[in-house]
């Protein structure tokens, strides 16, 4: 006991640990600790006291350690009859797994070449694919510019070439481009009504309610809700997609506007400016830069569920997926797959590109320099 | 005639008192500095006579009409500038004349020629002509504070009303800024109300000084009033020395020379 009072941090700190001991310890030293009171002076008693206190002070982190781990193991207990009562909806406890079935799919999946003894696998059938169903490049469109001399008339205009010029994959593009397009006034013109600034407190809830609305419902069910309007094709994808931009993005402007800085709308109050140029000047010019960036995020993710849309036959990537799916073609799904992954590599790239040039203050490059600077740039990011 | 008149103002936030009972009267043209320490109710003032904030009770007249709502000739200068970063110098300064104009016209510019030499005006009254093209956000903070100027010039304001317009800008900057707005209010023969803590720059612009402290005002007086005492009752015992000094010696170094 002894050893304790020149080292009265110790045992707390270890004991709570893993000494099983401190029981002991503690009732020892209260049982001592109360002889030298009787007998010692004032000094002794001090030390007598700073030591009580420290057993009270392990005893309590004891305690409160104890009580943690009870509640640990019970929100384990929890969380496994959970799980448990979860794979059994999910009918996971007894899957009836058909491996055999699978390692068939793989194979086809990832069919394999050898080239010298040496196994590859075999991009030739996936270009094979992509070339017959046109998936990333339509050449009856492209020729118009490759031929010579390129017929620019017939590009642009007659055969309306940009977006169709990437076959299957444009038109996964374009559904997500349109939509992002239809979604955008939409979005903000109900953000600025469910801000309460614009619109007084219960009543922006309305606009609020209705984007939560549109989002409860995922865009591939929207797309289900318009076929009647325009049956199964890109048309009623696109206006899902529209439609779900507007819940979407409306909601990451109305966080927008919920952080406005009330300076830029007090000073165009008192230049005696209108209601909607307060909106305009006040609100609108403090986030835009903001709110361009939310779009091209939203540009984006609406491009993937683009994918998704095509899916239930919209057109488009997804629907090539699914059709091959379908056929048990599994060598050209996994082909179409890496389309839809090139084709959101790009979009992606492009989006984030721009987002963090808009988000930077550094002097802006002109487009004609972002253009031509970009092998520069290239090789500069390769040799880092 | 545009007279201003503060007649027994008070304004509460809760139990807070931020102006107790002030009421003063400023005929046309003069140039008065509100002093104070901060939390003395100076921004509550500002504020309460350009119609951002509703006083608890009392009111205030400009040019014989109760200030119940912003009106364009009742300018406000802030400390904080609140000018749009994303805009121009110009497109900021034109923004002033915005409650002339249609939200379309306003939004692409299609405003007279008028006003847009109203505009390039105001730009040219406080120094930066030249930066007229520039992006507000990449102006320094004292230009910016310009930029604001000129706004609350373009609204072709009788009254000018400034809180703490250099509070937040380096003393060279900040007497630049206030050399223009004195410059300004001189040339377009404004009342300017300018909020300001620093006692030397208030006495070196200043015609006319109310002196407010916890909301109440203790000081309404004219340059030679503004004594040590003066001083000392506005800002409680707080070390004067050198704040007299200052005002009376040219401050070397200043860059700039108010423009024609």
């Amino acid at each position: 006991m002894t050893g304790r009072d020149g080292e009265p941090t110790e045992p707390v700190a270890d004991g709570g640990t893993e000494d099983p001991a401190p029981d002991g310890g503690v009732e020892d030293a209260t049982a001592e600790g109360e002889a030298p009171l009787e007998t010692g002076g004032t000094v002794q008693s001090d030390i007598e006291r700073a030591e009580l206190s420290i057993k009270e002070q392990f005893e309590n982190i004891r305690q409160t350690r104890r009580r943690r781990a009870v509640g640990w193991v019970a929100l384990l207990g929890v969380l496994g009859y959970l799980l448990g009562q979860g794979m059994a909806a999910t009918e996971m406890i007894r899957p009836e797994l058909r491996w055999s079935a699978f390692a068939d799919a793989l194979t086809q999946y990832f069919p394999v070449t050898s080239f010298g003894g040496v196994p590859f696998i075999d991009f030739g059938q996936y270009y094979e694919f992509i070339v017959e169903l046109n998936l990333l490049y339509d050449p009856s469109v492209g020729d118009l510019l490759l031929q010579w001399p390129p017929d620019f008339w017939a590009f642009f205009v007659e055969e309306l070439g940009m977006f169709t010029i990437f076959g299957e994959a444009g038109i996964t593009l374009s559904m997500g481009f349109v939509g992002t397009i239809i979604g955008f006034p939409l979005a903000l013109v109900f953000s600025i009504l469910a801000s309460e600034r614009v619109t007084p407190f219960p009543f922006n809830f309305i606009f609020r309610a209705v984007m939560s609305f549109i989002r409860a419902i995922p865009a591939i069910v929207w797309a289900l809700i318009f076929v009647p309007l325009a049956s199964l094709g890109p048309v009623p994808a696109t206006l899902a997609i529209g439609l779900n931009t507007v819940g979407n993005l409306g909601r990451l402007f109305v966080e927008d506007l919920e952080e406005l800085e009330e300076g830029p709308i007090e000073a165009m109050q008192t230049t005696g400016a209108s209601k909607p140029q307060i909106i305009f000047f006040g609100m609108l010019s403090q986030v835009k830069t903001s709110f361009i960036a939310w779009t091209l995020y939203i540009f984006e993710i609406n491009v993937r569920s683009a994918v998704t849309v095509g899916v239930i036959g919209a057109g488009g990537l997804g629907s090539v997926v699914n059709a091959q799916r379908g056929q048990f073609e599994y060598t050209n799904m996994m082909a179409t797959l890496l389309c839809i992954f090139i084709l959101i590599m790009a979009v992606e790239i492009f989006s984030q590109r721009l987002r963090a040039r808009l988000r930077s203050d550094e002097e802006k490059r002109g487009w004609w320099e972002l253009v031509t600077g970009f092998p520069q740039r290239m090789a500069e990011s390769a040799m880092r | 005639m545009k007279k201003i008149v503060v007649d027994g103002v008070t304004k509460t936030f809760g139990d807070t008192v931020a102006l107790d009972n002030v009421s003063f009267e400023v005929p046309a043209g003069e140039f008065v500095a509100i002093l104070g320490v901060s939390g003395s109710g100076k921004s509550t003032l500002l504020r309460c006579m350009s119609a951002l904030t509703e006083p608890t009770e009392g009111e205030i007249i400009i040019d014989e009409e109760p200030m119940v709502t912003p009106r364009p000739e009742v300018a406000m200068i802030f400390q904080q500038h609140n000018i749009i970063g994303d805009m121009t110098a110009y497109s900021n300064a034109l923004s002033g004349a915005i409650h002339e104009a249609g939200l379309v016209e306003s939004i692409f510019q299609l405003q007279d020629r008028d006003e847009k030499e109203r505009a390039l005006e105001a730009l040219d009254t406080v120094g930066l002509l030249d930066e007229a093209q520039k992006k507000a956000r990449r102006m320094s903070g004292g230009q910016q504070q310009r930029v604001g100027i000129a706004r609350a010039l373009v609204q072709r304001p009788t009254v000018l009303l400034a809180d703490e317009p250099v509070a937040s800008l380096d003393p060279g900057s900040a007497q630049d800024v206030m050399r223009y707005l004195q410059h300004a209010a001189e040339q377009r023969d404004l009342t300017t109300f300018i909020s300001l803590h620093q006692v030397n720059i208030a006495r070196k612009f200043g015609q006319r000084f109310i002196g407010l402290r916890d909301g109440q005002k203790v000081f309404d007086g004219y340059r030679d009033e503004l004594t040590i005492d003066a001083v000392d009752k506005i800002y409680g015992d707080i070390d004067t020395e050198g704040m007299f000094v200052r005002p009376d010696s040219e401050p070397d170094g200043s860059p700039t020379e108010v423009a024609r």
